[in-house]
């Protein structure tokens, strides 16, 4: 039954761009799909492992900023900045880990609200490499050559579709395959009663450092694609707002499921534009709606569902 | 858990199937501007100019014999991200046939890749970096900017400062966006290029606020002029912390700076405060002083630059549409590419709207100071 | 250049700057020290005790000093509706929740002053800033002269509060034990509702005054609540003293580094010093009991 449900998905995803008419809708379904690369990455990390991040914005940054920094400077295709993305990011995601290490909780947390802001600061201040306030530029995917053959061209809006999907479907089985595993049952382990775990055996370090390097790595992937669906990469994007919206996207989906973050990304990224029509109040309903979600469904949305479902039966 | 499945694959294929059709009778004209946020204060006034120009078009019977021009309004709130989506629904979703827009230029230069991709012009609601019309392949512009870029500005201002002003012990501050940073950095280089002493160059963060001492450190070097390159809000901040700290020095501000919000913020201490400015209620261009009488009528307030352009840029796009007699982009951006013999608001007397080949105006850019708590404008021969 | 007079009037500055951040981290860690709420609003709180302020001044003519205490009864009362339609509900849950929901908070906040009010910038007018004290070469108008003074009466204030009053010790027990205090009587709604109603005030009271000195638009909180954090940190979270060192060390550092080094790093020095303070002493400065992994 999950698996028809999931064809029928995979089946409706591939057929909008040539079912729906206007792209627009089209363009909103890459900018989701991002997002679910983000919301699935942070869910490893904070719904599984329990690890409060507020960093996915800096990844996502770190990530789309390698792929642009590498371009200008040493003309590398999109083949190269895409791995060279989500290792630089996944560094980073590793450089985070240390504090976790020592630091649990409210302390994380603001570690890393202060790590987000920092990789902010710099992203905006650090005009020689970042390009600062201006930004740097991006061009186009370049063909994939083996061998002097072309394999490869993703041109145009639904091919980059199509890339968007590949890589959120990649990045959402491995998300699963990770949870699933004994990694994962791990992770639980560590978030349920972390002094426990590590009375049992488990090794609670490398799993918290595998837990930020993994959802860095997506992020960083993410970051990368944003980048050339953009055509440049701006610090705007990448504030400490886009990492609050994720971990929203994963509460407020629900966490340590991978269907509620997925559930989260579209939610809120097709919100704001649902919401356009009432221009002034976009964003304080926007704002309710969060401090709603929190408070009714603690277990977000797939935990609302549930409840519902075990309610009828 | 399999439900749920099944219901989002349903969704999908709901979602999938919806279609959309646009364009009725009025010509749809998209508008993006940062609506809200940092940057709400110029985009409100932008948009003002717009619509006035708007009123004044369709109460004359509009566009192509008798299409009236209907605005679709979305706010970038200053995010390329936003902007570059709001341009893709403003043409896929709504079916413009041009748009007005951005402020900030990093919105801009990414909404602006979207236009030219689906050939629709695009005429700037304020933006004025040279980075944006800088991506415009020569010959074949889709983004247009009905007034000189911030290259211009920023040198017009180093040369007022140096031979109007006649200062040369100066220092520099600005805000870190691209547009703080691209004036001050033309700025500095004109200046000293001409032989005056730059004694700091510092930056803010825009929306900063305590400005007293990085002021106090300017005030131990005693310059005589201090240019700034930013918003109105830091401009008016700064110059009145300056006035409390004892900073006696010439201020030069930035197009955005000279409105009356400005001589409010900065009390007594704006006076004397001068900026290069293109467009003063009391300009001498006769075109500009009948536009600010009827601005004044129909808002109630008076004009300034952001309205200005606003009101520039819309009618450039109306006259165009119209010429073109079509509402093909192609045709739109070819007739608009031959505007010269539209006058401008803004600018000296008889300016007109040659666009050179990458969608850029240029004019001779006039000086504006504060008098008896007043803005008025210098002549532009001076 | 660098002159002594130069040193004490970067200084002056300093702690000027230092004592609006004390009275905003003293809320902060309050919230925090007793409720174990973690809000990203409190810059809310700051940005309308300066909408307050401005509105009492222009719309009514209260002068500066008696629009003070009414504005921050004013955010006083919004952190009481605040903390009863928020925060209680998600009392007991971990602390993402909180994150969270003050996050929406502070969005709907924000964007209820921005159509409030307007994009524009406001200032309080008030004959006070026309005063302008000179002293060893030292620039200063009288209200930002009073800044540090009223930061100080309020201190002192809070201190005795919390130390002699019944109140005061009914918050401390809720922070250092919140069932044994639930046990002895302590009634917690009452404590958060008072929590949130002192932290409120000071936040709002700092607003107020810096409204007048710098100007109030809708989003001045944002900088406000995480230069609030930062001095958390650094002092210590739930440590109200810590909390008013640090602030002032804060100030004082970055007006230093504006005036000595480049107003380039101005907001990157706080963030250097969070990073040197997690890192080697996370409880901060004179921190308590961190949470230990």
């Amino acid at each position: 039954m999950g698996r028809l449900a999931t064809l029928v998905a995979v089946l409706g995803s591939v057929a909008i761009p040539f079912v729906v008419e206007n792209s627009y809708i089209v363009n909103v379904c890459i900018v989701i799909f991002i997002f679910v690369i983000l919301s699935v990455g942070l869910d490893l990390v904070l719904g599984y492992c329990g690890q409060y991040s507020f960093a996915q914005g800096a990844f996502y940054g770190i990530g789309a900023y390698t792929a642009a920094i590498l371009y200008n400077n040493f003309d590398l295709s999109f083949w190269v900045t895409m791995p060279a993305g989500i290792l630089s990011a996944g560094l980073f995601g590793l450089l985070l880990a240390i504090p976790s290490l020592r630091l649990a909780g409210h302390f994380l947390a603001i570690t890393t609200i202060a790590f987000q802001t920092i990789v902010y600061l710099l992203l905006t201040q650090w005009t020689e490499l970042t390009g600062g306030q201006y930004g740097l530029p991006m061009r186009p995917i370049e063909p994939l050559s083996l061998f002097g053959f072309e394999v490869l061209r993703v041109e145009g809006t639904t091919s980059f579709y199509f890339l968007a999907f590949a890589a959120m479907a990649v990045a959402v089985l491995i998300a699963q395959r990770l949870a699933g595993s004994r990694l994962g049952a791990e992770w639980k382990a560590i978030h349920d009663d972390e002094l426990l775990a590590r009375a049992i055996g488990l090794n609670a370090t490398r799993n918290k450092i595998v837990a930020f390097v993994a959802s860095a790595a997506l992020a960083g992937a993410g970051g990368v694609l944003i980048a050339y669906y953009l055509g440049s990469v701006y610090p705007t994007d990448f504030s400490i707002w886009t990492s609050a919206t994720v971990v929203a996207m994963v509460v407020v989906g629900g966490r340590a499921t991978i269907i509620g973050p997925i559930i989260g990304a579209v939610i809120f990224t097709a919100m704001p534009e649902v919401l356009r029509a009432t221009q002034d109040y976009k964003l304080i309903i926007y704002g309710l709606l969060m401090i709603l979600a929190i408070t009714f469904l603690p277990d977000g949305a797939v935990g609302g569902v549930r409840r519902l479902i075990r309610a009828r039966s | 858990m399999q439900k749920l499945w099944t219901l989002i694959g349903a969704a999908l294929l709901v979602a999938g199937s919806v279609t959309l059709s646009s364009a009725a009778e009025p010509v749809k004209v998209g508008v993006i501007l940062p609506l809200s946020g940092g940057s709400s204060i110029a985009g409100s006034e932008v948009i003002q100019g717009v619509k006035l120009a708007i009123e004044e078009v369709n109460a004359q019977g509009g566009v192509l014999s008798g299409r009236q021009i209907e605005l679709v309004i979305e706010d970038d709130e200053s995010s390329p991200t936003k902007g570059t989506m709001a341009a893709r629904k403003l043409i896929e979703s709504d079916g413009v046939v041009a748009i007005i827009g951005t402020y900030n230029s990093a919105v801009s230069a990414t909404a602006m890749k979207v236009a030219a991709e689906h050939k629709v012009p695009m005429s700037s609601g304020g933006s004025t970096s040279v980075s944006v019309t800088n991506q415009n392949e020569p010959g074949n512009p889709w983004f247009f900017r009905a007034f000189p870029g911030s290259d211009e500005q920023g040198t017009q201002s180093a040369v007022d400062v140096i031979e109007v002003l006649g200062k040369k012990r100066l220092a520099i501050l600005h805000d870190n966006s691209a547009y703080g940073k691209s004036l001050a950095d033309t700025f500095e280089k004109v200046t000293v290029e001409a032989g005056a002493e730059i004694l700091a160059k510092e930056s803010y963060n825009a929306g900063e606020q305590d400005f007293y001492s990085v002021l106090s450190k300017l005030r131990a070097l005693e310059p005589e002029a201090v240019y700034m390159g930013g918003l109105v809000g830091d401009g008016a901040n700064i110059v009145r912390q300056a006035a409390e700290i004892g900073l006696k020095a010439l201020f030069v501000g930035s197009g955005s700076m000279m409105t009356d919000k400005f001589i409010e913020l900065a009390g007594p201490a704006s006076e004397g405060f001068a900026v290069s400015s293109m467009f003063e209620p009391n300009t001498t261009n006769d075109y500009g002083r009948a536009f600010a009488e009827r601005y004044k009528t129909r808002w109630g307030v008076s004009a300034n630059v952001h309205a200005a352009l606003g009101y520039d840029s819309m009618t450039l796009v109306a006259k165009a549409i119209d010429r073109a007699g079509s509402t093909d982009g192609v045709a739109i951006r070819d007739a608009l590419m031959k505007s010269d013999d539209v006058p401008l608001v803004q600018g000296p007397p008889g300016t007109m709207a040659k666009y050179d080949e990458i969608g850029g105006v240029s004019f001779k850019i006039g000086m504006a100071v504060v008098k008896d708590g007043k803005r008025e404008m210098l002549p532009f021969n001076r | 250049m660098y002159t002594f007079e130069f040193a004490l009037q970067i200084l002056v500055n300093g702690l000027i700057t230092g004592s609006i951040y004390v009275l905003v981290a003293m809320g902060l860690t309050l919230i925090f020290g007793i409720l174990g709420v973690i809000n990203f609003s409190h810059g809310e709180f700051y940005m309308l005790g300066g909408y307050l302020g401005v509105v009492a001044s222009s719309a009514y003519g209260v002068p500066l000093l008696a629009a003070l205490p009414l504005g921050m009864a004013g955010v006083a009362l919004l952190g009481i509706a605040a903390e009863r339609l928020v925060f209680r509900p998600i009392r007991d849950r971990d602390v993402t929740n909180s994150i969270i929901s003050s996050f929406g908070l502070a969005v709907v906040l924000q964007n209820a002053a921005l159509l409030a009010f307007g994009p524009q910038p406001q200032l309080i007018k008030t004959s006070l800033s026309s005063i302008s004290l000179s002293a060893f070469g030292v620039f200063v108008t009288f209200q930002r002269a009073a800044i540090p003074i009223i930061t100080a009466i309020l201190v002192i204030l809070f201190h005795v509060v919390l130390r002699y009053t019944w109140t005061g010790r009914c918050l401390r027990a809720v922070a250092q034990h919140p069932t044994i205090a639930q046990l002895s009587g302590v009634d917690v709604n009452r404590v958060a509702v008072a929590t949130f109603a002192m932290g409120a005030a000071l936040a709002g009271g700092a607003g107020l005054m810096m409204a007048s000195v710098f100007m109030v638009q809708p989003g001045v909180g944002n900088m406000i609540t995480l230069k609030a954090f930062t001095v958390v940190i650094m002092g210590g979270m739930g440590n109200v003293h810590g909390a008013v060192v640090a602030g002032l060390l804060l100030g004082v550092a970055e007006s230093f580094t504006s005036g000595y080094l480049t107003n380039d790093f101005r907001d990157i020095i706080g963030f250097m010093m969070v990073i040197m303070v997690l890192l080697f002493r996370p409880s901060g400065l004179f921190g308590r009991a961190v949470d230990r992994a």
